[in-house]
């Protein structure tokens, strides 16, 4: 009995994290090239409804957008955040695993 | 200010700006203007404070010291256009020249010409891990310093003045080739000084151009997120500057050419930019026994919002 109950209560935590799993996508930018250009990205991102994370990284020139559960970034939405920051769109991905996503490139 | 040991000095601020131990930045000219986005709804501040000696090799041994803070106030109005503001506050501006009476010293301050100007990216190639610009900008200064300060000995010189009393122009543009391992940013700008009070600085055309190389981290491979990056810096500034204009004509112990080179460190964040150049010069030519630089120190930070 204590064993079903330890399984059910695992089930129903596990499903709970899925269905609050959150979005993930990843952007590949074009023009960036300095830590200080980066902030504009992130300012411009954040401001997208459901945004709840921007991480830029410098380096493979590609930004991870994590927004929260049930909100999506669509690629005109990212097209005109970028734009705005000064850059350009390169590539749009939404991520496969809720762990960072895969390169869009 | 009067720096009676200009090398130690200028060791001192290089070195306390190296051993300052804070994260940050974007590479720039610390000289001159960048074709760098500001993005729409951004500001940027930056804060420069900058030492410049000043000397001529005419009989009257003129001396110039001058140490002013230039606040800069940058918006992005849209991704392409940004404004800018700047606000010069001199701490003080010394005279030392000798005279029939001896040496004597005047020295002026407060704050000075205020400018504002506007650049607008008018070409950008992008790429992966890189961008080209290219932005003409356009701008005034108004006449917000005091352009008759007086002094024990009379009204001050014009052109030791905070201000020149009149609103002045200027236009030029900027070009900025940056990678993640290098920037190199081009300057042609044009000043057009106008007169007031039968006088009128000299008009200013110059040519500036920076490269920035990244040294730390050398090597980005492994290097996840936005890191700190150091920059190493050399600059160069061509300055050609006419006459002064004065009441019975023009002053033939003013204007010239001077190319000056400036070495420099610069540290990159997300947020912060702190940078030091130590700009000498190289070459002069100057008009009659006109003043030249001797040297000029700059150091100062940027900042995000």
């Amino acid at each position: 009995m204590f064993k079903k109950c330890c399984l059910m209560l695992a089930a129903l935590v596990l499903s709970a994290a899925a269905l609050a799993a959150e979005t993930r996508y990843v952007l590949g930018v074009d023009g960036l090239a300095c830590p200080f250009c980066a902030y504009g990205i992130e300012k411009r991102l954040t401001k997208v409804e459901g945004v709840t994370d921007v991480q830029v990284d410098v380096g493979e020139s590609v930004v991870r957008v994590t927004l929260e559960d049930g909100k999506t970034l669509s690629e005109a939405q990212a097209r005109q955040a970028i734009n705005e920051a000064g850059f350009t769109l390169r590539s749009y991905a939404e991520a496969e695993s809720d762990r960072g996503g895969s390169d869009a490139n | 200010m009067q720096i009676s040991s200009p090398p130690v000095t200028v060791s001192l601020l290089v070195g306390a700006l190296t051993l300052m131990c804070v994260s940050v930045v974007q590479a720039a000219p610390n000289t001159f203007n960048t074709a760098l986005p500001v993005a729409q709804g951004q500001t940027i501040w930056r804060e420069q404070l900058v030492f410049r000696e000043r000397s001529d090799d005419g009989p009257m041994d003129r001396e110039v010291s001058v140490r002013v803070l230039g606040s800069v106030l940058g918006y992005g109005i849209t991704s392409k256009l940004a404004v800018f503001g700047v606000v010069p506050h001199f701490f003080d501006k010394v005279l030392d020249v000798t005279t029939p009476m001896g040496r004597i010293e005047r020295d002026a301050g407060g704050i000075g010409d205020v400018s504002l100007f506007g650049r607008y990216t008018a070409y950008q190639h992008d790429f992966t891990g890189g961008t080209f610009r290219v932005a003409p900008l356009l701008g005034f200064t108004a006449p917000t310093g005091e352009s008759s300060d007086r002094d024990r000995f009379g009204e001050l010189p014009r052109p030791l003045q905070v201000g020149d009393g009149a609103w002045d122009g200027f236009t030029g543009v900027v070009t900025t080739y940056q990678t993640l391992h290098y920037q190199v940013d081009g300057q042609l700008l044009y000043r057009e000084n106008g007169r007031h009070d039968g006088f009128a600085r000299g008009d200013e055309t110059r040519l500036d151009a920076s490269l920035q190389y990244r040294v730390w981290p050398l090597s980005l491979d492994g290097v996840s997120g936005t890191p700190g990056f150091t920059y190493a810096l050399l600059e160069s500034s061509l300055v050609h500057r006419e006459r002064n204009d004065i009441v019975s004509g023009t002053d033939a112990n003013s204007g010239g050419t001077q190319w000056l080179l400036a070495p420099g460190l610069q540290y990159i964040t997300r947020r912060w930019v702190f940078e030091a150049t130590v700009q000498l010069p190289v070459a002069e030519d100057p008009d009659g026994d006109a003043i030249q630089d001797d040297y000029i120190v700059r150091v100062g930070f940027r900042r995000n919002f």
